[in-house]
């Protein structure tokens, strides 16, 4: 328990800037809705318009003259802002020990290593959860003040359940990449360094259709989010394989942590 | 010297890793580029049968996109991303890396001027982005030349590919001078990587769509405009001059800065 609150309040002031980021991100996005609201796409044409070009164009797969497919839009960013987050935490979470000469303080405590990743991982999940739901009710007041149509918080509540899960993935990816990586000062530059290249696939898969296995690769492709934007729900089917990657993550992180050589 | 030729040793696996990855990345995306060239084919034919002035509006840019250095401009953002990336990291880490790893007694003890330190490291990390964007212009030449489908003015593509050098400076730069107001600079990873997606986001959301002259200034990543070089064969003075300015702006804060620093050879 006191690792847990060491934790939170080791991470506390990362988080409040973190959190004002996020609702800065979410004002300046909206406040730019009405500018594409206004501009008016040829309907009929836009939707014929081969998926490989309206990526190249910049419009995504999104019909960004509507809310929901404009916050859509919007949520690629957020859900990229919140990923690194995620990412930096959860290498960070378990390297900073060794990196800031802290492990031997830590590891001759009447402690078991795992009771330390859980304590620690837990802290991560809260503030991930934290910044979760700073993004949500910021979206859900800003797309509140700017829109016009149909309200679209249930949309929202779906999009943030799936960024949920993202940031779960990429979380415990740190996490496992930092216990494993014998060297504590790289693990963050790694994980960022996978984030950025399952970012750029998920940019490349866009282009074309004849690379989508690579989607796989990329946890930011995993949920369909034009079904989402059509008012679809979330697919069981892909929700339980993505907690079960987050489970198996987590799980070599204590597996690895275990038995590491800790560096003093 | 000496510094000069040890902070390259010690950059060059890391410069290494980033050069192949932003080959990699520009090959991926020539790898598709055929295929999107007969994608457009289709389009056009499938716009004939629209009136007039849709077409005129949605054709010149389906032709200007798909011309190898339309697309090269578009999927150009990215490499710029990872390039920024690359020279922010590089630029943050060069001098906080003495206090980090605890070695800043033993440089500072030398008999060499704080301000020769700041010189051979800025220069070392210069060296490496050059030697990136040499790199990488070559290759990406060799590339495009091959999956090309008509010519294209090898001029552009040179302008185009040195606006990746300008936003380097700018970024390495900006990287030094942030990097010089921290007393101990824990990880280099988190600060970079907050300025240049925050930069990139701004880029992306705010300066996007027309009447944005003033706030292109705030994001680097909107100085060099692909569709302005392409037209004029040359870059707009104004953001030019800007991203000199910050450069030029962002060192001298370094070199006064760091030679007045309070530096603790224990912490």
């Amino acid at each position: 328990m006191n690792i847990f609150l060491r934790e939170l309040k080791a991470n506390r002031k990362a988080l409040i800037i973190w959190s004002v980021c996020m609702f800065l991100l979410v004002l300046s996005g909206m406040s730019k809705y009405t500018a594409y609201s206004s501009s008016g796409q040829n309907n009929a044409l836009f939707n014929s318009m081969p998926h490989s070009l309206k990526a190249l164009l910049g419009f995504g797969s999104f019909d960004v003259t509507t809310m929901s497919g404009y916050f859509a839009m919007l949520f690629l960013y957020i859900e990229l802002t919140v990923a690194i987050h995620a990412v930096l935490l959860g290498a960070g979470i378990v390297a900073k020990e060794e990196r800031d000469k802290t492990t031997e303080f830590l590891i001759v405590k009447p402690l078991s290593r795992t009771a330390v990743i859980t304590a620690k991982l837990f802290a991560a999940l809260v503030e991930v959860f934290v910044l979760n739901i700073v993004t949500l009710v910021s979206s859900i007041f800003m797309v509140d003040a700017y829109n016009k149509g149909a309200d679209i918080s249930g949309e929202i509540v779906r999009f943030m359940v799936s960024m949920f899960i993202v940031q779960l993935i990429f979380l415990s990816l740190g996490a496992a990449l930092a216990a494993f990586i014998k060297n504590p000062k790289a693990s963050g530059s790694l994980s960022a360094g996978v984030l950025l290249a399952s970012f750029v696939v998920s940019k490349i898969t866009d282009l074309t259709d004849r690379l989508n296995m690579l989607n796989l690769l990329s946890p930011f492709k995993y949920f369909s989010y034009k079904d989402l934007v059509e008012g679809g729900g979330l697919s069981a089917g892909i929700i339980i394989p993505a907690i079960l990657l987050v489970a198996v993550l987590s799980a070599l992180t204590y597996f690895f942590y275990r038995k590491r050589d800790l560096n003093v | 010297m000496n510094m000069y030729l040890h902070e390259l040793k010690s950059m060059r696996r890391s410069t290494l890793i980033w050069i192949c990855a932003m080959i990699a990345l520009a090959a991926i995306y020539f790898s598709v580029y055929r295929g999107i060239v007969s994608d457009a084919a289709g389009f056009k034919r499938l716009l004939g049968g629209y009136p007039e002035p849709v077409r005129a509006a949605l054709g010149i840019s389906v032709d200007s996109i798909t011309s190898l250095l339309g697309f090269y401009s578009m999927i150009f953002s990215f490499i710029t991303l990872c390039a920024a990336i690359q020279a922010m990291n590089l630029g943050t880490s060069v001098l906080s890396k003495e206090v980090r790893e605890r070695t800043a007694d033993f440089l500072l003890v030398k008999p060499v001027s704080r301000s020769a330190v700041v010189s051979a490291k800025l220069l070392a990390a210069f060296t490496m982005i050059m030697a990136t964007d040499v790199i990488y212009y070559l290759a990406v030449s060799l590339m495009a030349s091959m999956v090309k489908t008509s010519d294209y003015s090898g001029r552009i593509f040179f302008l185009i590919n040195l606006t990746l050098f300008f936003i380097q400076l700018i970024f390495l730069a900006i990287g030094v001078a942030v990097s010089v107001f921290f007393a101990k600079l824990k990880s280099v990873i988190p600060v970079s990587l907050g300025v240049v997606f925050g930069l990139y986001m701004i880029g992306a959301i705010i300066a996007a769509g027309k009447d944005n002259a003033a706030a292109r200034f705030i994001s680097p990543f909107k100085y060099f405009d692909m569709t302005y070089i392409i037209k004029h064969t040359g870059y707009e003075p104004s953001y030019l001059i800007a991203g000199a300015g910050i450069v030029i702006a962002a060192i001298a804060i370094s070199y006064i800065i760091y030679v007045k620093k309070d530096i603790h050879a224990v912490n």
